[in-house]
């Protein structure tokens, strides 16, 4: 098996005393998309904060290759390669989309230091920056500001903006919340297209059933903070544990 | 509608309007010594283009980032006063100009860094709540340290030969300074145009700044600092680069103004009428375009000058009617200017040259 890429090392975060992650100990690896699963108020999108940096961890760790970044800001992280995108639609809501695409483009090419030069100058970044418009389908409302798009269309923005970080790791959160079924398969499908490449880990907090079994190399469960079960898929989904979690006779033993 | 992907975005009638009341307001203020013959007229050009500059370097803050800022006037005052004391210690010489504003632009670069690293992190309300603790204290040492800075007189003083209303810039045969379409060839004519022509660099300079990708940063911090963060900006220092950025260009129109003024106290750099008339000015040309800041700059400097004649004028055209001259009285100019900023308020809710540029998309909430 290839080295981890991903380590997260009895992770935790408290809220006074409310335990919202609780020493969560798991290992991710390129070319494997792992699925978290869990009722509401189960501490995904917390866990997910905590591995990209937007809470601080209470105790515990955040590898990624090797590397200790509990400590490092949000920033750090995403240039040291973890990407995330978010479940609530977080966008730069008056700049247009290819605005908010480019933002990212340049964020990794190190040219947001560069003080007088014309942004369109930049055509490197620009033509990156529009080719993740083509990849998701929005070049046709490249200059609209982003607030202005249909709901399913900023969803598709979210993943684009993921998808230009270029990232080692990507983290998907509820990337088709919201979306209707005709929407849906445009996102899934660039996740199956960012699985084939197997340098790249892949973490998806989903709620959809259809789309956990369609992608899911493995799948980890997670209920009040805590890790109760980690595995391929249909042993997980088939094992007593996930059926009490999702029917609640499993708070009982927290 | 779909516009093409590729290529640069067209510019709606809006944006081109207000770009060419801004090269207008320019010409303006590159002929105003000719256009306008009158030694009032000059003193309003000089400000305009003193204010235009300040104002945009506030702008980079409120309108480009979203930092509420109350010592814009401080970084102002610091180079009024550093090259006030300069020209005053060391003689009215080149040496005491440049010496002077480079250390009004240390100063303002060492107290922005400061406030920028200790308070950046911190809220808005609180960062708000420190500039203006930090420039009430610059006040009151103002008119404290009398020996430094004049106390509440501030400090008069000489400035290059150059500048001096009586050097003539050229002469004729008689010895006596040359005309050009009836304006003197003086001191005072070369005085305007440096004035005018530093506030051009700084002007331009800005310009490229937010046209820059870091101008592209600046405006994702304001609309969304914690995506910004995410995807890899360190927010903070792009926060504290363009609070020391505007703090310096600030720094710099101090020093420019109190060079035209051969004057500079409390009232004319430091006080917080002027930060209020800064925020007006903003506010009412429209936050977040250096367009819209010159704009908002010319009407409000523009009012406060004319608006008074320009009544007295009407009350005079009106004094046979009942009550209309008692309403239009050249003292009731203040009253008169509130209700301009109301109404400019009310139908340009998002400033003058937001107004007119934004394009007419609906707007949703995108949380």
């Amino acid at each position: 098996m290839t080295q981890p890429s991903l380590i997260t090392r009895d992770l935790t975060i408290r809220f006074g005393g409310h335990v919202a992650v609780d020493h969560v100990s798991c290992a991710f690896h390129p070319g494997e998309l792992t699925v978290i699963v869990g009722p509401n108020g189960a501490g995904k999108t917390t866990y997910f904060n905590l591995i990209s940096g937007q809470l601080p961890a209470t105790s515990g760790q955040v590898m990624k290759d090797g590397r200790d970044l509990t400590r490092l800001s949000p920033s750090s992280r995403a240039r040291r390669g973890i990407g995330r995108a978010f479940q609530l639609t977080n966008l730069f809501p008056q700049l247009s989309v290819l605005e908010n695409i480019r933002l990212v483009v340049q964020a990794h090419s190190g040219h947001g230091w560069r003080l007088f030069r014309a942004v369109d100058d930049f055509t490197d970044i620009i033509s990156r920056a529009e080719h993740y418009l083509e990849a998701t389908r929005l070049a046709g409302v490249a200059h609209m500001p982003a607030a202005t798009l249909p709901h399913g269309d900023q969803r598709k923005l979210e993943v684009a903006m993921l998808m230009a970080m270029e990232p080692d790791i990507y983290m998907f959160d509820e990337p088709t919340a919201g979306m209707s079924l005709d929407h849906a398969p445009d996102v899934l499908d660039l996740i199956a297209e960012i699985k084939k490449d197997k340098t790249k880990t892949v973490l998806l907090v989903e709620h959809k059933m259809e789309v956990v079994r369609a992608l899911a190399d493995r799948i980890v469960v997670l209920h009040n903070g805590a890790q109760v079960a980690d595995g391929a898929p249909d042993e997980v989904m088939n094992s007593q544990i996930v059926r009490d979690v999702y029917l609640g006779t499993a708070g009982a033993s927290q | 509608m779909t516009a093409p992907a590729s290529g640069k975005r067209q510019r709606s009638p809006g944006e081109k309007a207000i770009r060419l009341i801004v090269l207008a307001i320019a010409a303006l203020l590159l002929f105003a010594p000719f256009l306008f013959q009158d030694i009032r007229s000059l003193e309003v050009a000089a400000r305009l283009c003193v204010f235009i500059v300040l104002v945009a370097s506030y702008d980079l803050l409120i309108g480009y980032t979203g930092i509420v800022s109350f010592a814009h006037t401080m970084f102002f005052g610091f180079g009024a006063y550093g090259v006030a004391i300069a020209l005053r210690q060391w003689g009215a010489g080149w040496d005491a100009v440049i010496g002077g504003s480079l250390a009004g632009v240390v100063v303002s670069l060492a107290v922005a860094v400061v406030i920028g690293l200790l308070s950046l992190r911190v809220k808005a309300i609180f960062f708000a709540m420190i500039t203006l603790a930090a420039a009430s204290v610059v006040l009151v040492l103002a008119s404290q340290l009398s020996g430094l800075t004049g106390g509440e007189d501030g400090i008069t003083f000489r400035t290059p030969a150059l500048f001096k209303t009586a050097t003539k810039l050229l002469v004729d045969e008689n010895n006596k300074v040359v005309q050009l379409f009836g304006v003197k060839l003086n001191g005072k004519l070369a005085a305007y145009y440096f004035v005018f022509l530093s506030c051009l660099v700084l002007f331009i300079l800005m310009l490229r700044l937010v046209g820059s990708p870091l101008g592209t940063v600046l405006k994702s911090i304001r609309e969304n600092e914690a995506r910004a963060e995410a995807i890899g900006y360190r927010v903070v220092a792009y926060r504290t680069f363009v609070f020391c950025a505007a703090a310096v260009v600030a720094s710099l129109a101090g020093s420019i103004y109190a060079i035209w003024l051969k004057y500079t106290g409390p009232d004319t750099t430091l006080s917080f009428a002027i930060m209020i008339d800064i925020l007006l000015m903003v506010v009412i040309g429209g936050m977040g375009t250096l367009w819209g800041a010159a704009i908002g700059a010319v009407l409000l400097v523009t009012a406060q000058y004319y608006l008074r004649d320009l009544m007295g004028v009407a009350a005079e055209a009106t004094a046979n009617l009942p009550l209309i001259p008692d309403i239009l009285d050249p003292d009731r100019w203040l009253f008169w200017l509130g209700i301009i900023f109301i109404l400019l308020v009310y139908f340009f809710p998002a400033g003058i040259a937001g107004s007119i540029m934004r394009p007419r998309a609906p707007r949703r909430a995108c949380e």
